[in-house]
């Protein structure tokens, strides 16, 4: 009998354990709130009554992908009538790119229908498939100086952006030929992703060998990578953090010649301080990497948190000492606007 | 023609084909993954660019998955794609057949 395709639907207790339960069978047990809150759509195969593979859609993100080839007709077979079922459903919402996080033994099987390896490490592994893909992205990048240029990178999220964004960026300007600056652009930050680059744009507008660009799908948040195949929350940073270093130095670096990379010390957060010593690690002898100091002002680090709490707590002084004018007046003139957000439930304690 | 958005046909079942085409500014460009790639890889190609042809389209990029298709299958499959790339999926291009 043919393996028939049904939803599956968490909010049902039944079938939730039914699922979690396969899955915790071929080793996948992770199922923090963390991993499932994105989830739009849970498909299963069935033979008969017998779930023999499942797969979900989050975004742009496929995962929990999962079957059991016992019974099959042919090896391999159910796998791809799984991701056909993801990849057709996803081109009906009009999405033709998409990313798969997965153990590094399945790499081959996705590679097999039409995946890309991004980035991998022996924790996991970052594919993805369609179109615009990160060729796409870097062909989109502009192109400045050349082979012997000394071209640096700073990434950040600048939420908003501060007067430690700009020493951090102006110090990169000073000791290079020139800077790109990627602008996260995940938008589930208190400033949008069009304010965040337009406030850095203005921020670095006079700094003539530096361009802000958008980070794309490429230089996100890489708290957001998902790890529900990874069993051991202590190593699912690591994993996260790896992976975003070998993107950045294996593929996007490479495609313009950046060398160097600087980012802030970290005396505040665990993570960015985990993530900084993960970039030193991975860069190696291939990327420079230089970890700035953070700047003070009177009283504080300088740091966007700081920013975020005085807007919330409307202490126009300490986030006139943390910004520049620039975004000062951004503040100024949006701070209704702002505290709305806050108090309608945006998160200012994250990035 | 150009194409006017993204689109995909077909399926990674066995012997069928997936294919999906997007915007180009370089000729047919083609992201080939076949299992008899080595044999097939030209005539795969061949097929999909003459299919392409009939509809005008010079430029656009094009990623298969064979699985394995006949030619006519992959042929059917292009013109899927096609017709939805270029908002034509309700009415079909009869002629080209």
């Amino acid at each position: 009998m043919a393996d028939i395709i049904r939803d599956i639907n968490l909010n049902n207790p039944t079938q939730r354990q039914y699922w979690q339960t396969f899955l915790s069978e071929l080793d996948i047990d992770n199922f923090n709130v963390k991993e499932l809150i994105g989830i739009e759509k849970i498909v299963g195969l069935f033979d008969g009554e017998r779930l023999v593979g499942t797969g979900a859609i989050a975004g742009k993100v496929l995962k929990y992908i999962a079957v059991c080839d016992r019974g099959a007709t042919s090896k391999g077979a159910r796998f791809n009538q799984v991701m056909t079922t993801l990849e057709n459903y996803m081109a009906t919402l009009g999405r033709f790119h998409h990313f798969v996080f997965t153990k590094p033994r399945y790499i081959a099987s996705f590679k097999h229908i039409g995946f890309g390896v991004l980035a991998e490490s022996s924790l996991g592994a970052i594919l993805e498939k369609g179109l615009p893909d990160v060729h796409s992205f870097i062909r989109q990048l502009p192109q400045m100086g050349n082979q012997t240029s000394r071209i640096a990178a700073v990434v950040v999220n600048a939420n908003p952006f501060t007067r430690g964004h700009r020493y951090l960026i102006e110090k990169a300007a000073t000791e290079n030929d020139f800077v790109y600056v990627f602008v996260v652009a995940q938008d589930v930050s208190l400033f949008t992703t069009a304010e965040r680059q337009m406030l850095v744009s203005k921020g670095v507008a006079d700094l003539k060998n530096v361009v802000v660009v958008s980070g794309g799908d490429y230089m996100v948040s890489y708290l957001t990578f998902p790890s529900y195949f990874i069993h051991d929350e202590t190593t699912v940073i690591d994993y996260q953090t790896t992976l975003d270093a070998r993107l950045f130095k294996n593929i996007i670096a490479p495609a313009r010649h950046i060398t160097r990379r600087y980012v802030g010390s970290e005396p505040l957060s665990e993570t960015t301080a985990h993530y900084n010593q993960t970039l030193a690690r991975e860069f190696d002898d291939s990327i420079e990497l230089t970890i700035v100091p953070r700047l003070n002002s009177q009283r504080q680090v300088v740091s966007a948190r700081a920013v975020r709490e005085a807007i919330a707590t409307d202490n126009r002084q300490v986030w006139t000492e943390m910004v520049p004018e620039t975004t000062a007046l951004f503040i100024s003139e949006n701070i209704t606007a702002l505290q709305t957000r806050i108090r309608k439930g945006q998160k200012i304690d994250g990035n | 023609m150009e194409i006017k958005k993204t689109a995909m046909a077909g399926t990674l079942e066995s012997s069928d084909v997936q294919i999906m085409l997007s915007q180009g500014s370089d000729g047919i460009t083609f992201d080939l993954v076949s299992d008899v790639a080595k044999q097939f890889d030209d005539a795969i190609k061949a097929t999909i660019t003459a299919v392409l042809a009939l509809y005008g389209v010079d430029n656009a990029e094009v990623k298969v998955v064979d699985k394995g298709a006949l030619d006519m299958v992959i042929k059917a499959r292009a013109m899927t794609a096609v017709q939805r790339a270029l908002d034509l999926a309700d009415e079909p291009n009869w002629e080209v057949m």
